[in-house]
């Protein structure tokens, strides 16, 4: 490596490390791109079913994060995050169905899919944060906000529950209103004649889920090491504390809530793209709960622990549910387990650990990047 | 002596059945170091409290600067200029010392002079050199400094501190004094709650003593120490 590039990579990797991250080595990152390769050359061993389903497991990773960043970082936790995945889900399909002949693409109803949410978080949360409501009564009301919502989309099967050409479907899920209208459009983007499409069960899915893992996880590591990032952890913290240094700390709350919201949607939209199915069932207790079990298991404070307990919890409930009925207890058995053993969370316990250690086998560690150091190099 | 900065009148504060507050009246005014006294649960605390914006007063009315504050919101107040320590520690134990400092200075202050600024602050409390320790390995005593620092980083007019020396030694208590009439030179009123007579001794300020949630006394040091009901009412809450 030359002199250049030995300056220039910790500058890039300056703003996306830091204190609030777990992993900021030069190691970490080395292993980390060794991981995205791995998982980018998957396609060329895996069978197609392997493929299809480990798009899925990187929406959901998506979805997780979005948890982990109001949960984790902010302090706020949710038991309704399927619901923004949900509308995000609806969002995408309504917006698709009406304009994918006339635009011939869904990039905009991609964007819809994570707009909507956001709109809904801020509306709620509005509501939620400027009442002071707190704790487990933000908890407990946004899993009644996910069970009005599919309550409601369970009694859409009248047909006059049409938007444009899309039809609500009640328990059947989003379909077009007539015979003559299109269904739920794979994700297609692009401009004019430069139209890429992706169907949900190709490798060029899989590779575009992935580099949106990718970016939704790079964007948060950013954003959770910036000032916004700090105030978020000092809202966590002390929330009346914050307030008398002359933050509006409803703001900042909701910020982070609306953040979230749009990237619970964004993969609420990938996976409408990725099966082009949604149902109401998505707004149940079940996928609510598999969330925050993800995001709890991984380690709510660390982004990087999250992925990876979410994207190893979906792969181990795939292999087991082959072994039937008992799958499911040996799942609980698991996390029951992994809470027991490790309350601030698996990996992310074991990531401070490896940490540590890396730090007493050396004798000068490396220092990581220092909050002074990158403040510095932001000017 | 010049127009008070800061003026409650008449303030009550009721928890379930408990008076914290019960008709307190006090004015400090502008540029001075005004100290408060009082037995343990007299309502010093909540004073404050209701002072940042933190607590609502049940009834009664807070002035700063002349203008009615009783409803504004704690962060309306604290861009008017008002800062507090509150009694116990209060900074945030998961981010490193730079990064507490950040929230009270990214308030005032460009992005990248903070660095150097939150330097000024740590080494004016005597902490050079810990930016980049979590707080929570800090010690009682550095984290203490810490939340001093912090409610001095926000440049506030008025400074509440309550409670400042708890845990410290004595030679850090002196230090703490020192620090105080240093800010208060520099043009900032400053409020401190103390339970250390020493302390409060060597501030040479003007006194005010509470009890049972209102004010009972109010005057020089020497004048306070030598009044015989204040002395009554501290061997008698001992
Ligand atoms: N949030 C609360 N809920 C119920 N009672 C409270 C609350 N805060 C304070 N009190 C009560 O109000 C009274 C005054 O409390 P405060 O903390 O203001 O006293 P203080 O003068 O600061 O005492 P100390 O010297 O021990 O710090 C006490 O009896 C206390 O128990
Ligand atoms: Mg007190």
């Amino acid at each position: 490596m030359t002199g250049v590039t030995r300056s220039r990579i910790p500058a890039l990797l300056a703003g996306l490390n830091g204190p609030q991250t777990l992993g900021n080595s030069r190691l970490f990152w080395v292993l980390w791109l060794a991981g995205v390769a791995a998982f980018a050359l998957l396609p060329c061993v895996a069978s197609r079913y392997q493929v299809l389903t480990a798009s899925n497991f990187f929406i959901s990773a998506i979805l997780a994060l979005s948890l982990c960043l109001i949960w984790g970082f902010a302090g706020i936790l949710s038991l309704g995050q399927a619901a923004f995945f949900g509308v995000g889900g609806y969002a995408y399909g309504i917006v698709g169905i009406n304009l994918i002949e006339a635009t011939g693409e869904s990039g905009a109803a991609l964007v819809v899919g994570a707009l909507a949410p956001a709109l809904l978080a801020a509306a709620v949360g509005a509501l939620m944060f400027y009442s002071r409501l707190k704790g487990v009564y933000v908890a407990i009301l946004m899993l009644v906000v996910s069970l009005l919502l599919g309550l409601f989309m369970r009694q859409t099967a009248d047909p006059a529950y049409a938007i444009g050409g899309a039809y609500l479907g009640g328990m059947n899920g989003l379909g077009p209103a007539t015979a003559s209208d299109p269904s739920i459009p794979n994700l297609t983007l692009g401009f004019g004649e430069l139209v890429a499409e992706f169907d949900g069960r190709g490798r060029s899915f899989y590779w575009l889920a992935l580099g949106a893992l990718v970016a939704v996880y790079l964007g948060l590591r950013w954003l959770v090491n910036s000032s916004f990032g700090y105030l978020l952890v000092a809202v966590r913290e002390d929330e009346r504390r914050t307030e008398t240094f002359g933050y509006d700390v409803r703001l900042i709350q909701l910020g982070a809530f609306c953040i979230s919201a749009a990237l619970a949607g964004l993969a609420g939209a990938l996976y409408t793209a990725w099966g082009t199915y949604i149902h109401p069932d998505g707004f149940s207790v079940g996928p609510n709960i598999l969330v925050v079990i993800w995001v709890a298991v991984g380690g709510r404070k660390d982004l990087t622990s999250v992925v990876v307990a979410t994207l190893s919890l979906s792969w181990i409930s795939i292999e087991l549910a082959t072994w039937g009925e008992i799958s499911l207890l040996v799942l609980g058995v698991i996390l029951v387990a992994a809470m027991l053993v490790a309350p601030e969370g698996v990996f992310a316990t074991l990531g401070a650990w490896f940490g540590r250690l890396m730090v007493r086998s050396r004798r000068r560690p490396a220092p990581p990047p220092t909050a002074a150091a990158k403040l510095g190099a932001a000017r | 002596m010049s127009a008070p900065i800061l003026e409650v009148r008449d303030v009550h504060k009721v928890y379930g059945g408990v008076r914290a507050l019960n008709g307190l009246s006090l004015s400090v005014a502008a540029g001075e170091i005004h100290c408060v006294v009082g037995p343990n649960g007299a309502g010093k605390s909540t004073f404050f409290k209701t002072l940042i914006g933190v607590e609502r007063p049940t009834t009664g009315q807070v002035f700063y600067k002349g203008q009615e504050v009783t409803k504004l919101p704690a962060f309306r107040r604290a861009r008017l200029g008002l800062s507090v320590k509150f009694q116990n520690i209060s900074a945030f134990g998961e981010l490193t010392a730079l990064q507490n400092l950040f929230v009270p200075l990214r308030r005032n202050h460009r992005k990248a002079d903070i660095p150097a600024r939150a330097s000024a602050v740590l080494a004016r409390v005597g902490l050079a050199g810990v930016e980049d320790t979590p707080v929570r390995q800090l010690s009682h005593g550095q984290q203490q400094w810490l939340s001093i620092g912090l409610s001095i980083a926000a440049e506030p007019d008025l400074l509440l501190l309550d409670e400042p020396a708890a845990g410290l030694s004595s030679e850090e208590t002196a230090r703490t004094a020192e620090l105080i009439r240093e800010l208060n030179r520099s043009g900032m009123t400053v409020v401190v709650i103390e339970h250390d007579m020493g302390f409060i001794r060597s501030l040479r300020a003007r006194t005010s003593v509470l009890h049972y949630g209102r004010l009972f006394a109010q005057g020089g040091f020497d004048e306070i120490a030598t009044n015989e009901d204040v002395r009554r009412i501290y061997l008698g809450a001992a």
